[in-house]
């Protein structure tokens, strides 16, 4: 059988997951660990190239395959993903050690766009860890700066350690004209910031409405309640951008477990616009 | 070819499949059309079967317990010491060991697994797994017509008029037996379910009555009043085929009708609307749980003698349908795993029939009744010193502490078992499929299930395993396959007396009675086959039932979720069904207790809030899942989940003694 | 067009076991039900058998497979990944029409999108198919409602038609037009065409029930399935019904969902397998952590419907989803086999 890392298929592995090593591994929240993780076939790895928004799916051996989204920039980011131990393999992943090998099929998805959204205003809304799949498209725009308008950044965790990727917003912030507004669900010793939803820090952060597209990622509960803020604030239903999760097993849309009525995440997503999500016909 | 004709051995129904065979083991499963049982149906258990089958978690070397870890040995060193212990302990009193039989074993491994107890331990402590239930059903429809096992047969059940489903969660636990109920209700049948749970069942009657939990006795002595009041019952049935009616319908005179509607929530019209239609049916049949979670004898009698008074017993496509949960559990009990019972239902005093087992075994059985192991476990006084258990569910495990007393514990299994942590010596033996054997499903329908793979090198089939075991206890049997077994089975048990592996592998099984009147079987009790009266059973008259306390509010139930009866091992093993079995949970990772809408309004809480439950023993936090399932005042908790919610249950083993009709007062607070 | 006798039909399935493992309907004698099967003995292939239970999906898409294996050191760290070897060439003797055409669709499916299913194809490939036109329906059968039947029109190297005593040949492909030279088989003469027609057109007439007062309604019912003009309470009402066992997945020549479990084997070795799966099961859907987003059952029936009969679905397929074999009746425990939910969506828009 053919292997297909042999970049016929846009550089992409499909089939036979290619082994990778965890270089690095750095505790972030509770149940939340980063992976930093080098592919050892050198060919494979020179040609493995990402997009903002599109997932893998890594094998941990002897206990399974899962579907990760990818945090990194696709431009000068050491590649890693960032994973909440939630079933028997991602629990299995967190017992790894530096050194230990892990399998990566992928990339897989459509991804953000990138070029559709150059000169426009970015707004990023995110609670929890749904901030670990924004976090490509953030430090791709942030390399970007110039060709961007507004980039905002609203963030909520239930508590201030719950709050992902702190190092990393406070590199941001170096960044010239990088808005952040955090938020935690309720008051918390020795917080300083802002407490309550994230939905109700859309209007203090003066969202622009105008050549804007918004990014939402988080919670079903959460994002229902960010959509219908936005909404309100004017902006269109296909400038909000979202990406879904699903519970997948082959990636390239053939198991079905992804279907969503009419379309499968893994191929025809996992990024939608709120307009698209409307009319999948299924609950997200 | 690949595909090869085969039986289901997951629950009672004994649905047909074929198995694909390859090299490389057991690689499908498919359904059998011709099967007249399942008629190509199967459920998810059955559809994933070669999960199963196909596992690599299987017990394939004999273990002995060395300095407290298990330790690979030969088949000759574990059968030796075995044998040797086990023979050491009888030698000192048999009262000092016991046998737990297997509802999922063969009935030849079964047969001689009593054999082994019997002629070479010498012991009638003998019992089977998960027991209970339907030993009462047993012994009430015994006692009854003399027919110790379903009255009625798959077949009838698009015959009927009239189906009472009564408190079974049929379509998830005996889903193809569900199936052809659905499937008789299309075809015009009556269907009323009584349960107090809304049941898929339930949905998809004509009428359905939600009772309160614990009142199932008082609903079906009203059912019977009424047919008395209303002169409904079939008179001159009564009169020609029956005995003990005066006595029956004395006791019901205790049942006031004033205070069924509070004591049951069921309206009385509805119950006149379910008993008229019952005596209007020209047949009828019932449906009730037996087994581990199964109804009481006294309750079991009930539904007998309110059959009996509308004349549905003995009579064609009508009577009352124990529902064995597991494969061979009416098989088990027809080879005599029970300390008091020989093979088919015949009577260990009955000198007569031990007599004949003594010609034939060359050793009579012992006299002394024995008693079943869970009731030495039980009892607080009860002395074990070694105990057998083979391919249990986790019934067992409710005797943790006590199982750390018994001084020696031999596990004979095929798949991997959480009881082997009790075992000091542990015995692999041949899967089902890797040996001939028979069982018997839930309508008395014995079926041959033939050999398919090559068991692993050194793994015994049962026959073999139970032959070595007797020849190290110093007896010689000489069986040559388990067909030879049956031979044995069939000479000493009169039900089977006609039935032979020949006859078996030209049919799709054959329902016992199979004797010299039936060569070809009996599809259902019918009067003509008996010479005697059928009995009212004798009944307590109490309809006392629980009742809400301020402290304790609610009734908290305590049953099966999902499709998934016990803790059964067996569907761990598996991937597909243990997600099935795992999608409830998933969504509540702590446990859950099922509440009506209403009480969780009052309670003031949300789907997956947690809540304190607690009763007069103990306390558990668990997620709330809020239903319409569960009437107001009502909660409910599969048994089975969270080690959590299992503790809690486990203080309250009297309660869980009564099976599905069990109920525990609690209060439930939001935290 | 060649031609053949009936009594030596056969021996096309006995020059291909040469080279193939050769599959095909077979009676089972200890139950009398046919099955799809391997042939031990080409000879034992019936061709007149009613439709086998067991459709042909298993040779190309197995219930259960081993996709690779591998191993990994946890103290070396070495890892060692084994693809599963080539198979041997198989081939498919008396396909019905409308098996072929679920067969296609799994073409369409696992190598015609995105993204080109190696495992499939690795079973896929080199299959050699001998269809066999049905000169009568059998009492379930609607291949005429869904465009699959009663007689292949491509994707086969051989069909098969029986005229009286002897069989007619057509050639589908190149290999299947070798291989009927290679058996010397003697040529038809252009009167076949006109008797082969005749043939189908005969066995069009024989169809009853539901094939033919439903014809329209497949169609229409598609249509209200892709729009989702359907009541909430006629899929409350076929959910009722349904009893999540799977079986019309299984059945179905063209569903194809599948579970990825990797199994660790006593060896020290674990195997990634792939197995069949369905959308009727609860846990099919459900996330690692607690969001299951098609919970209620009537839910997950929607969405295979929606497989088997939208528009959406047919353009991934080329082709409606269902293939009319009729399967998913003789299976259910409910009462919701695809010519069930077609009526009561029909009873529903008619009342």
């Amino acid at each position: 059988m053919a292997d297909k890392h042999e970049c016929d298929n846009g550089c992409k592995i499909v089939s036979i997951p290619q082994v990778a090593t965890i270089e690095e591994i750095k505790d972030e929240i509770v149940d939340v660990k980063t992976f930093y993780l080098n592919i050892d076939d050198a060919g494979v790895r020179e040609k493995f190239r990402i997009r903002s928004g599109q997932f893998i799916m890594c094998t941990v051996f002897g206990a399974g395959e899962f579907a990760v989204s990818l945090p990194p920039s696709p431009e000068n980011d050491r590649f890693h993903i960032s994973v909440r131990q939630v079933g028997k393999v991602t629990r299995a992943l967190h017992a790894l050690q530096v050194g230990d090998k892990v399998g990566i099929r992928g990339p897989f998805g459509n991804g953000f766009p990138f070029e559709d959204i150059k000169g426009k205003n970015v707004v990023y809304v995110a609670g929890g860890i749904g901030l670990i799949p924004l976090r490509s498209s953030i430090v791709h725009v942030l390399q970007n700066r110039k060709d961007f308008g507004r980039i905002i950044l609203i963030y909520g965790a239930r508590s201030p350690k719950d709050l992902m990727y702190q190092y990393n917003i406070d590199e941001w912030l170096k960044i010239d004209g990088f808005e952040t507004y955090i938020t935690i669900d309720s008051p918390a010793p020795g917080w300083t910031g802002e407490t309550g939803f994230v939905h109700n820090l859309i209007p203090k952060a003066n969202v622009p409405v105008d050549n804007t597209v918004a990014f939402v990622c988080g919670p079903p509960v959460m994002f229902n309640s960010v959509i219908n803020v936005l909404m309100e604030q004017g902006l269109s239903d296909d400038c909000i951008i979202s990406t879904l999760e699903r519970h997948m097993k082959c990636g390239i849309g053939k198991c079905q477990h992804c279907a969503i009525g009419r379309t499968l995440v893994c191929t025809d997503g996992p990024v939608y616009t709120y307009r698209q999500i409307k009319t999948l016909g299924e609950q997200i | 070819m690949n595909y090869k004709p085969g039986i289901c051995t997951f629950c009672g129904n004994g649905c047909g499949h074929f198995l694909r065979i390859t090299d490389g083991g057991v690689g499908g499963v498919f359904a059998s059309r011709n099967h007249p049982v399942s008629q190509g149906r199967l459920c998810v258990r059955g559809w994933n079967i070669h999960e199963l089958l196909s596992t690599n978690r299987r017990i394939l070397e004999p273990m002995v317990r060395r300095n407290g870890t298990l330790e690979k040995v030969s088949t000759d060193e574990a059968l030796s010491l075995s044998m040797e212990r086990l023979m050491k302990y009888a030698g000192e009193s048999p009262d000092l060991v016991a046998v737990l039989a297997s509802p999922r074993a063969s009935n030849e491994e079964t047969y001689l697994l009593m054999k082994l107890a019997r002629t070479v331990l010498k012991t009638n402590n003998i019992g089977v797994d998960s027991d209970s239930g339907h030993r009462s059903s047993m012994d009430v429809l015994h006692a009854g017509t003399g027919f110790p096992g379903m009255l009625g047969s798959v077949k009838g059940i698009t015959k009927t008029e009239f189906i009472l489903v009564f408190d079974i969660d049929i379509t998830k636990q005996n889903p193809i037996l569900g199936s052809e109920i659905h499937r008789a209700r299309r075809g015009g049948a009556t269907l009323v379910t009584v349960d107090s749970r809304e049941t898929q069942i339930a949905r998809l009657s004509d009428t359905f009555v939600r009772t309160k939990p614990g009142s199932n006795k008082v609903i079906l002595g009203a059912l019977a009043k009424i047919l008395i009041d209303e002169n409904l019952v079939d008179s001159a049935f009564i009169q020609r085929h029956t005995a003990g009616f005066e006595g029956f319908a004395n006791l019901l005179g205790s049942l006031s009708y004033d205070d069924i509607a509070a004591k049951t929530g069921v309206g009385l019209d509805d119950l006149r609307d379910i008993a008229r239609k019952l005596a209007g049916a020209k047949s009828a049949m019932a449906f009730y749980p037996t087994g581990v979670s199964g109804l009481d004898s006294d309750m079991i009698g009930y539904l007998f003698n309110l059959f009996l008074l509308a004349g549905k017993i003995g009579c064609e496509n009508s009577g009352i349908n124990p529902v064995t949960g597991l494969n061979n559990l009416q098989g088990a009990f027809d080879m005599g795993a029970a300390p008091d019972l020989l093979t088919g239902f015949q009577p260990l005093g009955d000198s007569k029939a031990a007599a004949k087992f003594g010609d034939v075994w060359g050793v009579n059985p012992p006299a002394k009744a024995g008693k079943a192991p869970y009731a030495i476990l039980d009892d607080p006084a009860g002395k074990l010193k070694a105990i057998v258990v083979m391919d249990h569910d986790e019934g067992i495990v409710r005797y943790a502490e006590k199982l750390k007393s018994v001084d020696f514990i031999v596990y004979i299994g095929a798949f991997e078992n959480p009881f082997t942590e009790f075992a000091h010596v542990v015995l692999p033996v041949a899967s089902y499929i890797e040996t001939d054997g028979t069982y018997t499903n839930t309508e008395r329908r014995i079926q041959l299930s033939r050999k398919k793979t090559e068991p692993a090198s050194g793994v015994l089939p049962g026959w073999k395993l139970f032959s070595a075991m007797a020849g190290k206890g110093g007896a010689k049997w000489d069986y040559s396959s388990a067909e030879d077994v049956m031979k044995e089975i069939s000479k000493l048990t009169p039900i089977y007396s006609k039935v032979n592996y020949a006859k078996l592998e030209k049919s799709f099984g054959i329902q016992w009675p199979c004797d010299e009147a039936n060569p070809d079987g009996t599809e259902s009790f019918s009067l003509g086959s008996v010479n005697r009266a059928l009995n009212f059973v004798t009944l307590r008259g109490s309809y006392d039932v629980p009742a809400a306390s301020k402290e304790y509010p609610w009734q908290l139930m305590v049953g099966k979720a999902q499709h998934y009866w016990h803790q059964n091992n067996l569907m761990k093993i598996t991937k597909i069904p243990l997600r099935e079995y795992n999608a409830t949970l998933l969504m509540y990772t702590q446990g859950f207790i099922e509440i009506s809408v209403a009480d969780a309004k009052s309670l003031q809480v949300r789907d997956k809030w947690p809540v304190k439950v607690t009763s007069a023993q103990g306390t558990m936090n668990v997620s709330v899942k809020v239903s319409e399932e569960v009437g107001d005042g009502t909660a409910y908790v599969p048994y089975f989940v969270q080690d959590m919610i299992t503790k809690f249950l486990l203080v309250h083993d009297e309660a869980l003694k009564y099976g599905e009709d069990a109920t525990i007062p609690v209060r439930i607070e939001k935290v | 067009m060649y031609l053949i006798k009936k009594s030596e039909v056969l021996n096309i399935a006995r020059e291909l076991a040469k080279d193939h493992l050769v599959y095909g309907p077979v009676t089972d004698e200890a139950t009398g039900q046919v099955l799809f099967d391997s042939l031990d003995d080409p000879g034992k292939a019936d061709l007149g058998a009613p439709i086998p239970t067991i459709p042909p999906k298993n040779v190309v898409f197995p219930q259960m497979e081993c996709i690779y294996s591998y191993r990994y050191d946890k103290n070396s760290r070495a890892v060692d990944i084994r693809q599963v070897n080539a198979v041997k060439p198989k081939a498919l003797f008396g396909l019905r029409s409308c098996d072929l055409e679920g067969m296609r669709i799994l073409d369409r499916f696992f190598l015609g999108q995105e993204f080109v299913d190696d495992f499939y194809l690795n079973n896929r490939k080199k299959t050699f198919i001998v269809t066999n036109t049905c000169i009568a329906p059998f009492a379930q059968c609607f291949c005429v409602c869904t465009d699959s039947g009663p007689s292949a029109k491509e994707g086969f190297d051989l069909n098969l038609t029986e005229l009286g005593d002897e069989y007619l040949v057509e050639a589908g492909s190149d290999r299947g037009k070798a291989l009927a030279e290679k058996l010397g088989l003697a040529k038809a003469d252009g009167s076949y065409a006109a008797k082969k027609t005749a043939a189908v057109d005969r066995a069009m007439d024989l169809f009853t029930g539901f094939a033919v007062e439903n014809k329209a309604w497949v169609s229409r019912v598609t249509n209200r399935v892709t729009t989702g003009f359907i009541k909430e309470d006629v899929w409350e009402y076929i959910g009722d019904q349904c009893f999540e066992c799977g079986a019309c997945t299984f059945v179905c020549p063209s569903c194809s969902c599948f579970n990825i479990e990797d199994v660790n084997k006593n060896d020290g070795s674990t195997e990634r397998l792939r197995s069949w799966d369905s959308c009727s099961y609860e846990g099919y859907s459900k996330m690692a952590g607690d969001h299951n987003p098609r919970k209620p059952v009537e839910d997950r029936r929607n969405k295979r419907f929606f497989c088997k009969l939208s528009y959406s679905q047919s353009k991934k397929y080329l082709r409606p989803g269902c293939v009319g074999c009729g399967r998913c009746a003789w299976v259910c425990p409910g009462d919701i086999g695809l010519p069930n939910v077609v009526t009561y969506i029909r009873r529903e828009t008619t009342k």
